[in-house]
């Protein structure tokens, strides 16, 4: 298993966001997570990328003890991540926003950064060329120069899947980044994630409340429900599974 | 073919010039001339005018840090003329022993560690209380230097070199001397801020203070990066502080005090936080204002007329200074919180587009 989480418990106060949750996900597989509201799924992936710590159980990704690490240090071992309220550096232009992302790619030195430019210049040029890939594979290219700030939602939730990219990770977490958007931009965000997996064969991890969409394309399905899993499987194992359809009973969940 | 001279705008073609310092042809003509200009202007001007420039120069540099820790990292210090001291007194001390140009490196590097070790606090509090955090260096570092008999307890340390090269430095041409040391140590701290921050590091540092959380899943330590930032502020401090040694020939904890601070970030938003043109406009502002404030106010003390109007035991003359800053500081946050910079640049696009107007 490429990403394991044994048993993990996360309270805030007294609220337990996450009581024992396990899951495993396996290298290049499409696992999503869904629940209600408040279910815990957000907690589930602070988690999995060190902005939480679990008061108790395990997170290991390739070899790797999560469980205590940061997020900078997450995002090294090859987790990248869109947030569900955007987390994007507004004062930036979208491709600057990308090249950010770029950080840690390619190494040079502060000296070299300060007084001879020409490794930073060459490392500078090649993560540009990355980045619009990125831009060119997310369709981002008539916004490259335009502030993040004055995009329309649709658009700056693409940002934030293109940013995460950028990180060339091994494992992508998904966090609704669907949530509300038309039904073209929907479309066009599935097409993506499909594009990602099969282009560059990455792991990615969904949070979707639109069940429609999670089980057409999920391989696996976890369900969260006041922070327990109360259900795992296959996509039409899970929706026949009697527990999940209850927990799903009276919940609004169209947002 | 495009006359290359003749772009008004940015023809960027590829991703190399994309990064590159200067826009077009024209901005590396008019900082050519501008490098000429400042080269023979001391040939017209005494040396006391040298001498103020010389203190706009050293200001300079020490603002150029502060842009780098308040600027862009939005880390607020007021402290940079304590970081200013720690060079000088490292200079100081260190004079003796080595040559100039190591002493000066020297200065920056000591004031580097301790901008490292006041940093600490940013790791877990921010605006308002950093602020005082920073003060409260300010205030410990004077009340060290008082205290410390190596320092002399804050009266002057001769700072002596007598020497350049084999060629005496006499006291007529000391000044001028200083100028074009203090001008070439200015432009090589302008080339690295500028490529600080096209580089990585430097997008570290705005990524932090635009969005910590998302800097920190990029894979940047935000925490490392507010020390980066406030160890390179002081370092340019330290720099500033080492050349002002030499130039007045001596230490005096008076040239470091929070007054001084407060001054220093007043030349910073003065000029337009976060440019190398508001880092130069801001302390030739701040200065001449000096100037010209402690002209007014020997003239109002001479002035029999003044001296019958205002009330005894009120001494307006001598709160004329800290007046006119207090006051200047507050109307360019209200009216012009991007500085002289943006004057500069409105100037400069109409001069561009002359003689059409859009
Ligand atoms: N920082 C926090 N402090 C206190 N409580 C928190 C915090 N973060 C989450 N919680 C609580 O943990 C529980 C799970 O929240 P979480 O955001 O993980 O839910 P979610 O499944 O992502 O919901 P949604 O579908 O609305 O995004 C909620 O009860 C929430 O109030
Ligand atoms: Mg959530």
């Amino acid at each position: 298993m490429q990403l394991t989480v044994e048993k993990v418990t996360l309270s805030f106060g007294g609220v337990k966001a996450l009581s024992e949750v396990s899951l495993e996900v396996a290298k290049g597989e499409l696992v999503s997570v869904i629940g209600p509201n408040g279910a815990g799924k957000t907690s589930l992936l602070n988690c999995i990328s060190g902005f939480y710590h679990p008061s108790s159980g395990r997170i290991a990704f390739e070899g790797h003890d999560l469980t205590h690490a940061s997020p900078h240090q997450v995002t090294q071992y090859g987790i990248a991540r869109a947030f569900q309220n955007i987390e994007l550096f507004t004062g930036m232009s979208v491709l600057e926003n990308l090249l950010m992302a770029r950080h840690t790619f390619g190494r040079y030195n502060l000296l070299d950064n300060l007084l001879i430019y020409g490794r930073a210049m060459r490392v500078g040029v090649e993560n540009r060329r990355f980045c619009e890939e990125i831009i060119d594979f997310m369709e981002l290219e008539p916004y490259r120069k335009t502030l993040v700030g004055n995009l329309p939602y649709g658009v700056r939730k693409r940002v934030e899947v293109a940013r995460a990219l950028a990180l060339s990770p091994k494992l992508l977490l998904l966090d609704e980044p669907m949530a509300g958007m038309t039904l073209e931009e929907k479309e066009d965000m599935v097409r993506f994630i499909l594009d990602i997996r099969a282009e560059r064969g990455t792991t990615i991890i969904l949070i979707e409340h639109d069940l429609g969409v999670v089980m057409d394309i999920s391989d696996r399905v976890y369900v969260l429900d006041f922070g327990q899993v109360i259900a795992s499987g296959l996509p039409e194992e899970v929706s026949r599974n009697p527990r999940v359809q209850e927990a799903y009973v009276g919940v609004d969940h169209a947002a | 073919m495009r006359n290359p001279w003749a772009q008004t705008g940015n023809y960027r073609t590829s991703y190399e010039q994309d990064t590159t310092i200067f826009a077009n042809y024209r901005e590396i003509v008019s900082v050519g001339l501008l490098l000429v200009a400042l080269c023979i202007l001391p040939m017209f001007l005494e040396r006391s005018q040298v001498l103020v420039l010389n203190f706009i120069l050293i200001y300079a540099i020490a603002v150029l840090g502060l842009n780098i820790t308040t600027g862009y990292a939005g880390l607020i210090s007021v402290g940079q003329a304590a970081f200013m001291g720690v060079g000088a007194y490292t200079v100081a001390l260190s004079a003796p022993h080595l040559p100039f140009w190591l002493t000066i490196p020297l200065g920056g590097l000591t004031a580097a560690i301790l901008g490292f070790i006041v940093g600490i606090p940013s790791l877990r509090v921010k605006h308002l209380y950093l602020a005082l955090a920073t003060l409260a260096f300010q205030e410990i570092f004077v009340w060290v230097v008082g205290r410390s008999p190596a320092l002399a307890q804050g009266a002057a340390i001769p700072v002596e070199m007598r020497n350049f090269l084999g060629l005496e430095i006499g006291f007529r041409n000391h000044n001028y001397f200083w100028y074009y040391i203090i001008l070439f140590v200015l432009v090589l701290m302008v080339i690295a801020w500028r490529n600080l921050l096209r580089g990585k590091y430097g997008r570290a540092l705005i990524a932090v203070r635009d969005n910590d959380r998302a800097a920190d899943a990029m894979g940047m330590d935000p925490g490392r990066t507010k020390l980066f930032a406030f160890a390179l502020g002081a370092l340019y401090g330290g720099v500033a502080g080492g050349l002002l040694a030499y130039m007045q020939r001596a230490v005096v904890v008076e040239e470091f005090t929070l007054g001084r601070s407060v001054a220093l970030l007043a030349m910073a938003i003065v000029g337009g936080l976060g440019t190398v043109v508001g880092s130069l406009l801001g302390p030739a502002f701040i200065e001449f204002l000096r100037l010209y404030m402690e002209r007014l106010s020997e003239w109002m003390k001479s002035n029999a007329f003044i001296q019958s109007i205002t009330p005894a035991g009120v001494d307006v003359a001598s709160a004329l200074l800290p007046l006119s800053f207090g006051l200047v500081i507050v109307l360019f946050l209200i009216f012009e919180p991007r500085g002289l910079y943006n004057w500069w640049r409105l100037l400069r696009s109409y001069f561009r587009t002359w003689p059409f107007r859009y």
